[in-house]
């Protein structure tokens, strides 16, 4: 199977679904549904076969628009725009594109009642190709539109239910800081393209090894600053409170899961190990006193962040009342777990416990995205069934609603990080890489699983509690919004009896792969040069 | 109760409302070749479908614009867009082989049917913003909440 040759077809499929949306639905509401339910699944069978071909042959798959190779004629660099994957970036399209797939069967019964729902489901096939673009992309401007398409797709999806002021105001808030935050990135964008003259990712990386300016530092200070923004976290997470239970608990499920990683650690990761070459930085130029850009204290700066995100969002779900609003916070806290890893990777870069650290923040990023789109799918069967996500309203869930209170408690088991599921593996991959590195970020990672575990123990108590009125008509949902939750739970007990073995074959590979000790990323670039 | 503007503004608007689609269809399809393209020539002509809305009301408006006809149009230009762009995918995506090997849109550059894909990526995308505009500019017309 040729990777390049399918590789278009994630952007191609998803595109086409959403601009033939309008013309399908004229068919029909089942027309509608239906066709959305196909396109994301074709989707996720490309995003399958472009995973597998890449985690088979271990080869970043480069693929350049409108020509045969991204090299102009006559000339010794990349002109052109270039999709670049690597392992990471397939892992990323696996989980968006099953994710998504999830949020779109869920939403066939949970939109059921709501209108306008062809522009519903052209927004979250939209939603899905900006994701899909960003993951795959190797061009920092294509970057940056793939971003911003994501970005207004969940704008308009956080604020789709617009009879209620709280999306509206949700939806405002949202643009108003993904639009700073957008605008920073754009800088950094301007800033290198005015400095090094290209926009091709690998070839900048090349160019900044040789040269790192002011500039570069600064374009990178813009950019960790704006993708800080993106994946909410601490001090700027406000917004990521408000915009997560605001939207439809589909919409919230791929917001939490898949946006805030792709449009925020996916991006960071790309920048930090594939344009900012750790690699040429930290050990190359400094070796031979060359100029050069201190990653290693970009890691710490990154560690402080996660440190701060990770105790507060934990804390602040403690004392949520509203149980959408909990896993929103929840999410900021898991995020501050995914940047500790991050930054970790970056700050130890070189050694076994910087590849652990970054292998465990890629495996919980990915767990994370599977359990966060469970439990706030299992929030909105709540909302559906009880017309409520007060807490105080809800006990008792368990007698009416057992279903859906077992898928709960395993999204719950699994966050928290109990062993036989998914979420414990790559835990304990950042516990004990964060306790090998600095015995105090492992204590910080503990306590802010402390907070995560009275969080969700406070939820449980509640559903297994004494029932009240409220929740006594409630009964467990229909099939096809029960199909994703089991679907979910079938992937958490999967990848949780296989800790180890997807850490070696999958995570391991990653890391490496992003680490670029033998800058792959950018050789598989620049290799294409002979053939111009 | 007439939420018409008048008159004078009428006729002037039948007056203008041609010209400036005329105007809007020539930055369109003169995109490769002059300034502006696609989406300026798009919003041109939408602006002629604003002036519509100002000039005659809402609910003239309303009787001349079809949801679903202005929504299934603008599908249909970014479908040709799509379409356009994958013309050449036996060698990559975007790939201009329009351009390249013809057999339409490859004369001499700097005439107006050459570039390959770009006068029909041109025109999909005015469509697509001429339509997607004046849908909503009547969206915005419609909710206006504070007129009870």
């Amino acid at each position: 199977m040729n990777g390049e040759a399918i590789l278009p077809y994630l952007i191609i499929i998803p595109l086409f679904g959403a601009f033939a949306m309008p013309i399908v639905s004229l068919a029909g509401k089942k027309a509608r549904e239906a066709w959305a339910v196909i396109i994301s699944a074709l989707t996720l069978v490309v995003a399958s076969a472009v995973f597998y071909h890449v985690w088979k042959t271990k080869e970043i798959i480069v693929y350049t628009l409108g020509a045969k190779t991204p090299f102009g004629q006559g000339v010794g660099f990349p002109i052109r725009i270039v999709w670049e994957v690597d392992l990471f970036g397939a892992i990323m399209v696996l989980t968006v594109a099953f994710v998504s797939l999830m949020a779109v069967l869920y939403s066939l019964g949970y939109m059921k009642h709501d209108t306008g729902l062809e522009k519903y489901y052209t927004l979250i096939l939209i939603l899905e190709l900006g994701m899909l673009g960003i993951a795959i992309t190797g061009d920092l401007f294509n970057f940056y539109v793939f971003l911003e398409i994501m970005s207004i797709a969940s704008y308009a999806l956080v604020a789709f239910r617009n009879d209620t002021w709280e999306g509206i105001e949700a939806g405002v808030k949202y643009m108003f800081v993904g639009s700073i935050a957008g605008s920073f990135i754009l800088l950094g964008i301007a800033l290198l393209y005015g400095q090094y003259g290209t926009l091709t990712m690998g070839y900048i990386a090349v160019k900044i090894a040789e040269n790192p300016t002011v500039t570069a530092k600064v374009a990178l200070a813009l950019f960790i600053a704006g993708l800080l923004f993106k994946s909410g976290a601490s001090p700027v997470h406000m917004w990521l409170a408000d915009a997560h239970p605001a939207a439809p608990s589909s919409i919230s499920a791929m917001l939490s899961g898949l946006v805030i990683k792709v449009g925020g650690i996916y991006a960071m990761a790309r920048i930090l190990f594939s344009i900012y070459s750790p690699m040429a930085h930290s050990i190359v130029l400094k070796a031979y006193l060359q100029p050069y850009i201190n990653m290693s204290a970009i890691g710490w700066l990154i560690i402080i962040f996660a440190s701060l995100t990770l105790i507060i969002g934990n804390a602040m779900a403690v004392i949520q009342t509203d149980m959408k609003r909990l896993l929103a916070y929840s999410s900021v806290g898991q995020i501050g777990y995914i940047l500790l890893g991050l930054g970790i990777g970056l700050a130890a870069y070189g050694t076994q416990t910087g590849e652990v650290a970054l292998a465990g923040a890629i495996y919980h990023t990915v767990n994370h995205a599977i359990m966060k789109a469970l439990l706030f799918l299992v929030a909105g069967v709540v909302i559906h069934e009880v017309g409520t996500r007060n807490l105080n309203e809800l006990s008792g869930l368990a007698k009416t609603m057992p279903k859906t209170t077992f898928a709960f408690l395993i999204g719950a088991a699994a966050i928290v990080g109990l062993p036989p599921l998914n979420g414990f593996a790559s835990k304990w991959l950042i516990y004990e890489s964060s306790a090998v590195f600095n015995p105090v970020l492992g204590a910080i990672a503990i306590i802010g699983t402390a907070f995560c575990t009275a969080a969700y123990v406070r939820v449980l108590y509640t559903f297994f509690g004494r029932p009240s009125e409220r929740v006594a008509n409630a009964r467990d949902p229909e099939t096809s919004m029960m199909l994703p939750m089991l679907l979910l739970v079938l992937a958490i007990v999967i990848m949780g009896l296989l800790p180890w073995q997807i850490s070696d074959k999958v995570m391991i590979p990653t890391a490496r792969m992003l680490e670029q000790f033998k800058f792959e990323y950018i050789n598989a670039l620049m290799s294409l040069a002979g053939g111009a | 109760m007439s939420d018409d503007m008048g008159v004078i503004v009428k006729t002037m608007a039948r007056a203008t409302i041609p010209l400036i689609g005329i105007f809007g269809a020539y930055v369109v399809s003169h995109g490769h070749l002059t300034p502006g393209g696609g989406f300026q020539g798009g919003a041109t002509i939408a602006g002629a479908g604003v002036l519509f809305l100002i000039a005659f009301g809402l609910s003239e408006m309303k009787k001349r614009y079809d949801k679903h006809l202005y929504s299934a149009l603008e599908g249909v230009g970014g479908l040709v867009f799509l379409g356009a762009a994958m013309l050449g995918l036996g060698t990559a995506f975007f790939y201009n082989t329009l351009w390249h090997n013809g057999p339409v849109f490859n004369g001499d550059p700097g005439t107006l049917l050459s570039a390959g894909y770009l006068p029909i990526m041109n025109l999909a995308v005015g469509l697509k913003v001429f339509t997607g505009l004046v849908s909503a500019m009547v969206g915005i017309a419609l909710y206006r909440r504070w007129k009870s």
